[in-house]
């Protein structure tokens, strides 16, 4: 177990800043999601916890010391990468103990703590196998096997499930759920995946361009981000915005198919509202406060049903989540609702003015 | 594109590889038969197609009569010991270049290539007096460290490509396991260059054993010449009639090349990074 620091962290290639001021904290034991678009640092900023790269500046330190200067080995640090990188001329075995012959384990020990990482993965059995001759899920527990075997304080995982197919992707989302509690040491784990990040982590850190946009526990994310790419980026599928008109008296603002009354007094003027298609509902259209639209495109998915509305008057489409098998007749005419309490309001600068205020919908 | 299929192009490719492979396979075809074939049959003013009566005396009589087995010896020695060379060399500065970021990186490699473009005999005018000033003219480790030139940049490169391609990802996890740079490169990268390894040794051994220039050049004493220049100067010379022997002498000195290429051919087409990633 250890607490990870990170203050104001900073790394270019040449003369491009990956990594803009990185300021962080992992507590002792906890499970950190990094995730963001593709491209926004992640993996380099992963690899500059492990020590594979050099920090440009700021500073790094476990469980209260500098760790900037010191080698991987050395900060009791384990990473599983994202293509497992196995040694494929090792068998298995020899695979999960490298690292401690390196660091001069006696022959007896290792084989001890192979062994027993091994039995716990469900992977005593190739012990003696080269990795070619291993599925890819194998695969993907023999390198957290390699992590496991080195007891380290800190483990570190790079889209370690991105290469499985989806019901592998699950069983091994459910291993590593299992290992934490076992474990119980400090986990970073990146990915896309959204529901990897949500159902894992006790903390996700949103990165987006080499900064920090938020950081907080998936529900504190889902339920208040504190700015549109946040907002846009937890959740599936993703918020729909509505492009703010006007003002008009009393808070009142026009927005395609209708207009929605806007809390006054907000930090700056509003610009855009969110509403995730899990609080949009559709409505008769003789129903007063109602977004007014034409569906135009529907998915079923059995559990649910995605319904894409275009609303009057624009090019937008918004998604509306119905649980459940729903009969939504195409090219309909229809009203769309959402609770108030659901909305969110951003600035014209992207930040968050009121989540979870009454915006209320005005008739149409 | 051609349409494999049709008898037209069947015909065409056909009579194209035959005509092809009389021009590869028939002076070998020629070399064999003419070592097999008595002296008698030999000279003949019409030719045999094949030997009718094979024997294996020209190849008896050029090993024992002759100074073959010495020839072999020390080309043995010589383009061993330089295979070698070439091969650790090219290993060290290959990963260098292939993995490693430093000022001067794609000038020195571009350089080393260059040396490729001259003509081996243009070398020789500068590495005559090299040698001679090292006092290492007529000595085989002067010839050995001449081989170099022959081989060494092409197989910079031919590993280069190839640790190229070694994923970034697998040094990086033997670095986060603990391993120095040169321990990785010890005991993760060169285990799976095997193939292109052997490549590159057999590559360099078989333009050293291929060499007449320079070992004509660089080497006067008979004792340390090697198999070009011996039977060279053992055959073909204006009193010598032997031809039967010198046809044995030759394919006894083209065997090793073959023979190694015969064992280590898996080598080249094995993969040997399955499983590293993915
Ligand atoms: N070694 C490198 N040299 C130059 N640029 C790099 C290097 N590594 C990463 N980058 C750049 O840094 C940015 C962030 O990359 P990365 O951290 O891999 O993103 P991701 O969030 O997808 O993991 C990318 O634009 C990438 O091109
Ligand atoms: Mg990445």
């Amino acid at each position: 177990m250890a607490k990870l620091e990170l203050s104001g962290i900073r790394k270019s290639f040449g003369a491009t800043e990956v990594l803009k001021g990185i300021d962080l904290t992992v507590e002792h034991g906890e499970f950190v999601a990094f995730v963001g678009p593709s491209g926004c640092g992640k993996s380099t900023l992963l690899r500059l916890i492990c020590g594979l790269d050099e920090i440009t500046a700021g500073q790094m330190a476990i469980d209260g010391e500098l760790v900037n200067d010191v080698p991987p080995a050395k900060r009791g640090i384990a990473m599983v990468f994202q293509s497992y990188a196995l040694y494929p001329h090792m068998s298995v075995g020899d695979n999960m103990g490298y690292a401690l012959r390196l660091a001069g384990t006696p022959r007896e020990e290792i084989r001890a703590r192979v062994e027993k990482a091994a039995k716990v993965l469900r992977i005593d059995s190739y012990l003696d196998r080269k990795p070619r001759q291993l599925s890819g899920g194998q695969r993907q527990r023999v390198a957290i096997g390699r992590a496991i075997v080195r007891e380290p304080r800190i483990f570190l995982f790079d889209e370690p499930l991105s290469n499985l197919d989806a019901s592998l992707r699950v069983e091994m989302r459910i291993e590593i759920a299992r290992m934490k509690d076992r474990l119980g040491t400090t986990m970073v784990y990146v990915t896309h995946d959204q529901i990897e990040a949500m159902t894992l982590a006790d903390k996700i850190v949103v990165l987006n361009a080499g900064r920090v946009e938020q950081v907080g526990s998936p529900l504190a994310l889902y339920n208040t981000p504190q700015n549109r790419f946040v907002a846009g980026f937890i959740g599936s599928p993703r918020m729909n915005f509505m492009r703010l008109g006007a003002p008009g008296q009393g808070g009142r603002y026009a927005v395609a198919g209708g207009s929605v009354l806007v809390p006054q007094g907000l930090a700056a003027t509003p610009a855009e509202i969110g509403v995730r298609p899990e609080h949009l509902e559709l409505v008769p259209l003789d129903r007063p406060h109602a977004l007014e639209g034409v569906v135009t495109m529907t998915e079923h998915l059995g559990s649910d049903t995605y319904a894409y509305v275009t609303l009057e008057g624009s090019e937008d489409m918004l998604v509306v989540r119905l649980s459940g098998e729903n009969a939504v007749r195409r090219n309909a005419r229809t009203g769309v609702a959402f609770d108030p309490e659901m909305a969110h309001v951003f600035g014209a600068d992207g930040r968050t003015l009121a989540s979870a205020r009454p915006v209320a919908l005005e008739a149409a | 594109m051609f349409d494999l299929s049709s008898t037209t192009a069947k015909v065409v490719f056909g009579l194209a590889l035959l005509f092809i492979g009389f021009f590869l396979f028939f002076p070998l075809y020629w070399l064999v038969i003419s070592s097999l074939k008595g002296n008698a049959e030999l000279y003949q003013i019409i030719p045999t197609p094949a030997p009718v009566m094979p024997t294996l005396e020209h190849f008896a009589n050029a090993i024992t009569r002759g100074k073959l087995p010495m020839y072999l010896t020390n080309s043995l020695i010589t383009s061993g010991a330089s295979a070698l060379l070439v091969t650790v060399l090219a290993l060290y500065a290959g990963y260098s270049f292939a993995k490693y970021r430093y000022f001067g990186r794609q000038p020195v490699m571009l350089f080393m290539l260059s040396a490729q473009m001259f003509p081996f005999g243009l070398l020789l005018i500068s590495i005559y007096p090299m040698m001679s000033s090292l006092n290492l003219l007529d000595t085989q480790l002067g010839l050995i460290l001449s081989y170099i030139v022959f081989a060494l940049p092409v197989s910079t490169y031919m590993l280069y490509s190839y640790f190229a391609q070694v994923p970034d990802e697998l040094i990086d996890a033997a670095r986060a396991d603990g391993a120095s740079d040169l321990r990785i490169f010890h005991t993760i990268v060169i285990p799976i260059s095997i193939p292109p390894i052997v490549t590159v040794f057999l590559y360099s051994f078989m333009w050293s054993w291929n060499d007449l220039l320079y070992s004509m050049t660089l080497i006067v004493s008979d004792s340390k010449r090697t198999i070009g220049p011996g039977l060279l100067l053992t055959y073909l010379n204006e009193v010598n009639s032997d031809w039967g022997g010198a046809m044995a002498a030759s394919l006894m000195a083209s065997a090793p090349i073959v023979i190694a290429f015969m064992f280590l051919q898996r080598f080249f087409i094995q993969g040997v990074t399955a499983g590293a990633v993915k």
